[in-house]
């Protein structure tokens, strides 16, 4: 990671340690990171909400007693959110595959990386692009449903979603092998 | 058979992705391979009402945590199935079985207490309530939402409680009655007319202080404890007829004591992300300290503190899980 990252990263860290109000900018910068590995493990929606959020409210709680060694802040979050899913696992027995040691590896951290850019473009593409991508995958709506909330025939809609596919596609080409 | 367009053969392939793993893929265009590899990353998208929704969540205020203290907490500080808030009730052995018969409670835990005797900790609707046995008596209020007021008083009664207040519609929409269980404990049962569910914020048990100097109380509570004050009714003379303070995700009810209903002093569990700055604050604050934050083999780290008027908070963060 650039180190110019590194003492921007720093400095919201001891910004959000002094004053809690700062933990928003935190929260910002990694919420996509965060959900992604969560949703990478967890398959119901709900789950995977519910763990995010006790990923970030236990991440604030601690946050007075992280100490800064050189590791990206993402990484004690996802160290955090992978005690959450572990601890999850452990109630539902569901998930039995889960490594005991809450680490995550190099290439699930990059998977991870992966899937957070591909949910930050989703954000760049043309209004009516990001509106079906949103709808169809973030709320799970139907072609029918979105149609109709945005007054288009099913067909525009489909050919939005190939649209944007392709865009993000394009988008994520640079760097995806 | 009309050939499918490419657009609807890419939405077929969405269809199957969104309907999880093991949901079969559909024949489709090889043209469309990079597209559903860019659709299966997007299954799960976060929903931006969520994402917002939590946002604002983490920026309400919360209880203080200490500085200094090494290592991210292994486990919620709360522990599995409780919330920041669990009054602490005490009695003989037969209060178990009046709670479970009167109001339907279940028994999550019987187990030998830390000060000797019995603790037990009985789940009543959303809501768990420890009991010790063994201990000082400490008869307190609690306010009880439940489906049916009616038969919820009938069942106390037959269950050995004393009435002190028959089933009555009250001009704010809550069916009310009111019992004294064999510990002095006073239950206040109710029913919300309108919902059958108890007000938001509220939930099936909610401790119910009647203080002496109720105002004064809830500054104190702010100070030591972080409290919240979210609804206060008073008096045109000014005193507190019923006032909300959240704590953690708890609610407190509280009053001005009045006639029959005096400070009867309570005993709380409370689990906060931080015991040991938690007690320093309440010790600032004027609590005075019963005992200092110690580890305990149930895997609780737990202080003790009294406050000004004369209830007992037991403050605890969870540290490990521990097989009772």
């Amino acid at each position: 990671m650039p180190q110019g990252r590194d003492v921007d990263e720093r400095l919201l860290v001891e910004a959000a340690q002094k004053d809690p109000g700062r933990f928003a900018d935190l929260y910002e910068r990694n919420f996509d990171r965060v959900y992604a590995f969560v949703a990478r493990r967890v398959r119901e929606r709900e789950t995977a909400e519910d763990l995010t959020s006790d990923v970030f409210h236990r991440a604030l709680a601690s946050l007075p007693r992280f100490e800064w060694r050189g590791a990206p802040f993402a990484a004690w979050l996802l160290r955090i959110a992978a005690n959450a899913i572990a601890d999850h696992s452990q109630r539902s027995a569901r998930e039995k595959s889960l490594p005991e040691d809450g680490a995550p590896e190099p290439i699930v951290l990059k998977e991870v990386e992966h899937r957070a850019r591909l949910y930050r473009s989703v954000d760049r593409l043309p209004a009516d692009q990001k509106r079906v991508i949103r709808m169809r995958f973030g709320q799970e709506k139907s072609i029918r449903e979105i149609a109709r909330a945005l007054k288009k025939t099913e067909g525009a809609v489909k050919q939005l979603q190939m649209r944007a596919l392709k865009n993000l596609r394009a988008r994520m080409s640079g760097t995806h092998g | 058979m009309a050939k499918r367009s490419l657009a609807d053969q890419l939405d077929l392939l969405v269809e199957a992705i969104l309907a999880g793993p093991g949901s079969p893929i559909p024949a489709a265009d090889a043209r469309l391979t990079p597209l559903r590899r860019v659709a299966a990353g997007l299954r799960g998208l976060p929903s931006q009402a969520f994402q917002k929704r939590l946002k604002a969540d983490l920026a309400k205020p919360k209880l203080p945590v200490s500085e200094g203290e090494p290592a991210a907490p292994a486990v919620r500080p709360i522990r599995e199935g409780f919330h920041t808030l669990t009054p602490y009730l005490s009695g003989p052995l037969e209060l178990i079985d009046f709670v479970k018969r009167a109001f339907g409670g279940e028994e999550l835990l019987r187990a030998p207490g830390s000060a000797g005797g019995l603790h037990c900790e009985v789940r009543i609707g959303d809501s768990i309530v420890m009991i010790g046995v063994g201990g000082k008596p400490m008869p307190t209020s609690l306010h009880l939402y439940v489906e049916d007021t009616d038969a919820v008083y009938r069942r106390a009664l037959e269950a050995g409680a004393t009435s002190t207040e028959k089933p009555v519609d009250q001009p704010y929409g809550d069916r009310e009655a009111g019992v004294r269980d064999l510990s002095g404990n006073d239950w206040y049962i109710a029913t919300h007319r309108a919902t059958g569910l108890a007000p938001e914020g509220l939930r099936t048990v909610t401790p119910y202080l009647h203080a002496r100097g109720a105002a004064e109380y809830v500054d104190f509570l702010d100070r030591a404890l972080g409290a919240e004050e979210i609804d206060r009714a008073t008096s045109p003379s000014g005193s507190i007829l019923h006032a909300k303070v959240r704590i953690g995700d708890s609610i407190l009810e509280l009053g001005e004591a009045h006639g029959p209903y005096q400070p009867k002093p309570a005993t709380f569990y409370l689990y906060v992300p931080d015991v040991d700055a938690l007690y320093r604050r309440a010790v600032a604050a004027g609590a005075i300290s019963q005992a200092a934050p110690s580890d305990q083999p149930y895997g609780d780290r737990v202080a003790s503190v009294a406050d000004p008027s004369g209830n007992i908070w037991h403050v605890a963060t969870h540290v490990r899980d521990v097989v009772p």
